[in-house]
């Protein structure tokens, strides 16, 4: 029964991201640099490494990509987010393991931003090939810091709650 | 609910964009090395590097119809004077981009705009 109810939990987070994915992908972006955007799922991710672990986060990001691509994007926005979702839900899930007590949600999340950031703008370099892009990596940086704050914070008020809700419910 | 981890993350990451950008603004980037070559009835006659610290000059040219004027400012390129009927390859202005070229047919002047790397690798759009 255990498994059953954590696969059910696990495809609803899918179900969100992708959502959140999609609607995200319609709001217009006020900052005229490529990539950025606000990493709404990202607390999608940040839940699942809190919940479950590092394995069930990147299967939750991993199919949240492929999905939404498939529903609302291109192969080109996919081998950017993909490749982003990948490597900073590894880096959180590894923040969150070792350095608990040091940073709170808040700081994985700014962590797995900035990752996010850099790992899409090599990806664009290489995709492009040239190195001209990391110009755009400062400015990225300073907003993935805004926004991983923002969805840090998300992802806090939304563990609590799930937390209270699961003790109530012996889920 | 902010530790102090957090706080000093935050300003680590702040620290390293303002680096990053120093840098990019103290050294900026030498991958889009640009040259213009000066082409006279097919043969190369100069080729000269442009840049944001490139040359500042007058080329006075011998052609067909008697002279061209080519000036080249840091990094672009115009033909300022030419005795040729039309004056075509004057009314172009400045170019200054990989793959742009200024053409005077009646002297067989060809001035080319040309990367460090192959101008078919340059992308017209992209998309996120």
């Amino acid at each position: 029964m255990q498994k059953h109810s954590k696969m059910s939990f696990l495809s609803l987070l899918v179900a969100f991201g992708i959502i959140i994915h999609i609607i995200e992908d319609m709001l217009p972006v006020p900052f005229p640099i490529p990539g950025a955007k606000l990493g709404l799922a990202n607390i999608i991710s940040l839940l699942t490494i809190v919940f479950y672990g590092l394995k069930e986060g990147l299967i939750v990001c991993v199919l949240r990509c492929i999905i939404a691509a498939l529903l609302a994007g291109s192969l080109s926005s996919l081998l950017y987010s993909l490749s982003g979702a990948i490597l900073s839900t590894m880096v959180m899930a590894f923040t969150y393991h070792h350095f608990k007590d040091t940073f709170s949600l808040v700081g994985i999340s700014i962590l797995g931003a900035v990752t996010h950031n850099f790992v899409q703008v090599t990806m664009a370099s290489i995709v492009l090939s040239t190195f001209g892009l990391y110009v755009y990596l400062p400015y990225l940086m300073v907003i993935g810091l805004c926004t991983g704050m923002f969805t840090g914070l998300t992802a806090n008020f939304a563990k609590q709650n799930l937390f209270t809700f699961f003790t109530k419910t012996n889920f | 609910m902010i530790t102090k981890g957090d706080k000093l993350l935050i300003i680590f990451v702040l620290m390293l964009a303002f680096i990053i950008f120093t840098g990019f603004q103290i050294y900026g980037f030498t991958d889009d090395k640009t040259y213009v070559l000066i082409e006279i009835d097919g043969k190369l006659y100069q080729k000269i590097s442009l840049g944001e610290n490139g040359p500042n000059l007058r080329l006075t040219i011998p052609v067909a119809h008697g002279k061209s004027i080519v000036e080249i400012n840091r990094n672009k390129v115009r033909m300022q004077y030419s005795d040729c009927p039309d004056r075509d390859c004057v009314r172009q202005g400045w170019i200054s981009r990989p793959g742009q070229m200024i053409v005077c047919l009646p002297n067989k002047l060809v001035l080319k705009i040309e990367g460090s790397k192959p101008a078919k690798d340059e992308v017209d759009a992209v998309s996120f």
